[in-house]
C-alpha cells in the first residue's frame, strides 16, 4: 500500500518536501561542497556547463522511468528507445535542417508505437514488465540497426544549436528538462487524470474497486515514458553531435538509479519528479567529480558503483531493523545511540 | 603524397604486368595457368578461382562502413574471386568467432578478418588456418605468428602514427608543451603503441603529459569524450596540444573550450570530413587552433585483401606487410595538404581514403 511503501512527506499538504527530495538534495549539496573542496575544477563554470546537458538528459530519462515505476513496473527498454530516437533524428534528416521536424515527428511516432507495444503487453496481457521490456529493447535495437546499420551520423546544425547551445548562460537542454519536470509534476499532481494515475499505481486493487481503469493507466505509463526517452535521445544526439547508434546503453542503470535515489518506491505509488531530477544532477556531478579527481578509470567506475549502492541502500534497507539488531546485540557493551 | 605516388606506381606496374601477361596468355591458350596474373587485373590477382570472406568484428560506424566498402572494392578488382561474403561481428566476440567458423564451414578459400577482440580471436583464426583457409587478420594485432597461427597479419603501424604526431608537436612546440592524450578503452594496444611513438620523439622533459597515463580513457564514445574533456579543461589551465586517435569524435567536445572562454588548442589526430569542416568553421574564433591529421587508414583493408587474394589465387604477394598511415592534413605548413572540408557532403566521410568522397557519401545515403 502507498502509505507503507512510500516515504512520508515532512510538511503540510499544501507545500510538502518529500523525504526523498530532502535526502537527495542534501546529498547533492554535500557533493558540490566536497567537489569544491577536494576537486575545485569540477565545479568551475566550464565543468558545470559541460555536466548540465548530460544531467538534463538523464533527468528526462529518469522522469520517464519514474512514471513506469509508479505503476509498479520497470522499463528496461530505455537503451533501445534512446538509441532509436538518436538514429531517427540523425539519419532521417542526414544533415538537412529542413528535414529535422519530420524526423522529430517520426521519432515521437515511433515512441508512441513502442510505448503502446510495451503498454499492451504489460497493461493488457499482464506480462512481466522485466521480460516484456527486455524483449522490446532487443526489438528497438533491431530497428536501430535496420535504420542505421549501426552507423552513427552527424546531426544537423539546427539540432546541435537547439540541444547544445546556451541561452542566458544556461544550456538549452536544462530548459527542456525543467519544462518537462513542470509538466510531469503538474499533470500528475494537479489533474484528475494524474491523481487517478497515481492512485492506480499506489494500490491497483483499491483503484479497481473504485472503478478506475487501472490497466489503461498502467499501459499508458509506458507510452509517456517512451515519449520522454525519445525527447532525451534527440537532445543527447544534439549534445554529442556525432552520437553512436548504441549511445542509449549508458542510460539503463542510471535511469532506475535516479528514480530510486529520488525516493520513488519500486513497488509503485507516489512519484517524486523533483527529487528524480535532483538525483540526476547528483549522479552527473558525481561523474564529473570523480573525473576531476584524476583517479584511474577503474577507480572511477568503482566509486560510481559504490555511490549507487549506498544511495539505493538508504531507501531499500530497513535501517530501523538493522539498528535494533545492532543495538540489541551490543547493548551491554556500548551505550545505545552512539 | 606518399600513398598516392605508391598507388600510382603500383597501378602502372599492375598495368604493365597485365599487358605482358596478356601477351603471354594468348600464346598459351584458354587454360588458366597456375601462377601469374589475370588480364586487366592487378598483379596480386592470380588466375586460380577462389572465394573470399571479409569479417568485421564491429561494423557499427561510418569508418567501418567505408572500410568495408573499400575491401569489397578491392576484391572486385580481381575477377578470379567468384564469391565474396561479408559478416559483421557487431562488437560481440562470440559472434565474431562463430562468423569465422561459419565461413570455414561454407568453404571459403580465403578470409580477411578485423580481429577487434585481439587475442581472444586467435584460436578461431588458428583453426581456420589449420583447416586450410588463407587467413589474413588486419589492423588489430591478434597475437600469434605469421605462417603458424594465420598466413599474415597486415597491421596498421600505430607507432608510426605516434611518431608523425610527435614530429609535428616537436616542430610546432619546440619549447615544450602540455599534452593531453585521449584514446579508446583502457589498455587498448592502439593507444599504447601511439603513445610509444610520440614519446620516442618527444624525449625532452619540457613535454608534459596531462591526465591519466598512458592516456585518458574515452572508449571512443563521443559522450564520454565530452565529459573527459570538460573535466580536463576545468582542471588544467594550460593545454597546448590534444592528441586523439579518433578525431571526428571530438567535434562535440571541442566547443567546451569556448564555453570556458578559451581557445581550442592544437589538435593532432586522424582525419574525417566533419573535423576538417569544424576546423574551417572555428579557426578564426580560436587563434590557437591548429590541426594536423594522419590518414584514418580505411585503405588498410585493401592491403589485407591483396595479401589474401594473392595467396588464394596464385597472384603476386605484395611486398608491404604493414599499413603506414600517411600524414594527411597540416594547417600550419599546408603539406602534404591543407585542411580539407567538403561541406556539401556528409561529415562522416574520410577524404584521406582512396575511395572518392562522392562514392563514400553515396554509401551513407
Amino acid at each position: 500500500m502507498a502509505d507503507a511503501t512510500t516515504p512520508k512527506a515532512l510538511d503540510s499538504a499544501r507545500f510538502s518536501v518529500s523525504k526523498g527530495l530532502l535526502t537527495v538534495a542534501i546529498s547533492t549539496i554535500v557533493l558540490f561542497a566536497l567537489s569544491a573542496l577536494v576537486a575545485p575544477s569540477s565545479v568551475s563554470q566550464g565543468a558545470v556547463l559541460g555536466m548540465l546537458p548530460f544531467a538534463a538528459v538523464l533527468a528526462i530519462v529518469g522522469l520517464g522511468q519514474m512514471l513506469v515505476v509508479q505503476q509498479g513496473g520497470i522499463d528496461l527498454s530505455v537503451p533501445g528507445a534512446v538509441s532509436l530516437a538518436i538514429v531517427v533524428i540523425s539519419h532521417q534528416p542526414n544533415g538537412d535542417d529542413a528535414r529535422l521536424l519530420p524526423a522529430v515527428l517520426t521519432s515521437l511516432l515511433f515512441a508512441v508505437i513502442a510505448g503502446a507495444l510495451n503498454g499492451f503487453m504489460i497493461g493488457r496481457l499482464g506480462l512481466n514488465a522485466i521480460i516484456a521490456t527486455l524483449g522490446t529493447n532487443a526489438l528497438f535495437f533491431g530497428a536501430v540497426l535496420a535504420i542505421s546499420k549501426g552507423i552513427p551520423r552527424t546531426v544537423t546544425d539546427l539540432l546541435s544549436h537547439v540541444a547544445g547551445r546556451l541561452t542566458f548562460g544556461i544550456p538549452n537542454s536544462v530548459y527542456f528538462a525543467l519544462v518537462i519536470l513542470v509538466i510531469v509534476t503538474v499533470v500528475v499532481r494537479k489533474t484528475v487524470a494524474g491523481r487517478r494515475f497515481e492512485a492506480s499505481g499506489a494500490s491497483p486493487a483499491a483503484a479497481r474497486a473504485t472503478g478506475l481503469r487501472v490497466r489503461t493507466h498502467r499501459g499508458l505509463a509506458y507510452v509517456w515514458a517512451q515519449l520522454l526517452y525519445a525527447i532525451a535521445g534527440m537532445l543527447l544526439a544534439g549534445i554529442t553531435l556525432q552520437p553512436t547508434a548504441f549511445q542509449g546503453n549508458e542510460y539503463l542503470l542510471p535511469s532506475v538509479a535516479v528514480v530510486v535515489l529520488g525516493g520513488t518506491s519500486l513497488l509503485g505509488g507516489r512519484g517524486y519528479p523533483g527529487a528524480t531530477v535532483v538525483a540526476a544532477l547528483f549522479l552527473s556531478q558525481l561523474d564529473q567529480f570523480v573525473l576531476a579527481l584524476g583517479v584511474p578509470f577503474a577507480v572511477r567506475t568503482l566509486v560510481q558503483a559504490a555511490a549507487l549502492a549506498i544511495g539505493v541502500a538508504i531507501y531499500t534497507v530497513n535501517w530501523k531493523a538493522v539498528r535494533q539488531r545492532f543495538t540489541g546485540r551490543r547493548s551491554q557493551a556500548v551505550p545505545a545511540g552512539s | 603524397m606518399i600513398r598516392h605516388s605508391t598507388l600510382a606506381s603500383a597501378a602502372v606496374a599492375a598495368g604493365l604486368a597485365a599487358m605482358v601477361l596478356s601477351g603471354c596468355s594468348t600464346g598459351s591458350g584458354d587454360a588458366p595457368a597456375k601462377t601469374g596474373s589475370v588480364e586487366g587485373a592487378p598483379d596480386w590477382c592470380g588466375p586460380n578461382e577462389a572465394t573470399l570472406g571479409l569479417l568485421d568484428g564491429f561494423g557499427g560506424n561510418s569508418w567501418r562502413l567505408v572500410t568495408t566498402a573499400a575491401g569489397a572494392d578491392e576484391v572486385a578488382k580481381c575477377p578470379s574471386i567468384t564469391d565474396y561474403l561479408y559478416a559483421d561481428g557487431q562488437g560481440d566476440t562470440q559472434k565474431a568467432i562463430s562468423d569465422i567458423q561459419g565461413m570455414v564451414a561454407k568453404g571459403v578459400d580465403a578470409m580477411v578478418v578485423f580481429p577487434d577482440a585481439g587475442e581472444a580471436m586467435l584460436p578461431a583464426l588458428r583453426s581456420a588456418h589449420d583447416a586450410g583457409v588463407i587467413t589474413v587478420p588486419y589492423r588489430v594485432n591478434p597475437g600469434g605468428e605469421d605462417g603458424k597461427d594465420y598466413d599474415i597479419w597486415v597491421g596498421a603501424d600505430f607507432v608510426a602514427d605516434g611518431v608523425a604526431w610527435g614530429n609535428w608537436i616537436k616542430t610546432n612546440f619546440p619549447d615544450g608543451a602540455n599534452i593531453l592524450f585521449l584514446s579508446g578503452p583502457a589498455g587498448n594496444s592502439q593507444g599504447e603503441d601511439e603513445r610509444k611513438g610520440f614519446e620516442s620523439v618527444l624525449t625532452d622533459p619540457s613535454y608534459v603529459y596531462l591526465g591519466e597515463q598512458p592516456f585518458e580513457v574515452t572508449n571512443w564514445d563521443p559522450a564520454t569524450t565530452q565529459q573527459v574533456l570538460t573535466a580536463a579543461i576545468a582542471k588544467y589551465d594550460k593545454i597546448d596540444v590534444i592528441v586523439s586517435d579518433f578525431g571526428p569524435s571530438l567535434v562535440g567536445a571541442l566547443p567546451e573550450f569556448q564555453k570556458s572562454g578559451r581557445s581550442i588548442p592544437a589538435l593532432v589526430t586522424s582525419d574525417g570530413n566533419v573535423l576538417g569542416c569544424f576546423f574551417e568553421d572555428n579557426k578564426d574564433a580560436n587563434p590557437d587552433f591548429k590541426l594536423m591529421t594522419v590518414a584514418t587508414g580505411n585503405d588498410n583493408v585493401r592491403l589485407a585483401v591483396q595479401h589474401a587474394v594473392a595467396r588464394a589465387t596464385g597472384g603476386v604477394i605484395p611486398e608491404a606487410t604493414a599499413f603506414e598511415a600517411p600524414v594527411f592534413e597540416d594547417s600550419v605548413s599546408g603539406t602534404p595538404n591543407p585542411v580539407q572540408c567538403r561541406s556539401d557532403l556528409p561529415g562522416d566521410i574520410y577524404l584521406s581514403a582512396e575511395m572518392s568522397a562522392e562514392d563514400q557519401a553515396a554509401l551513407l545515403k
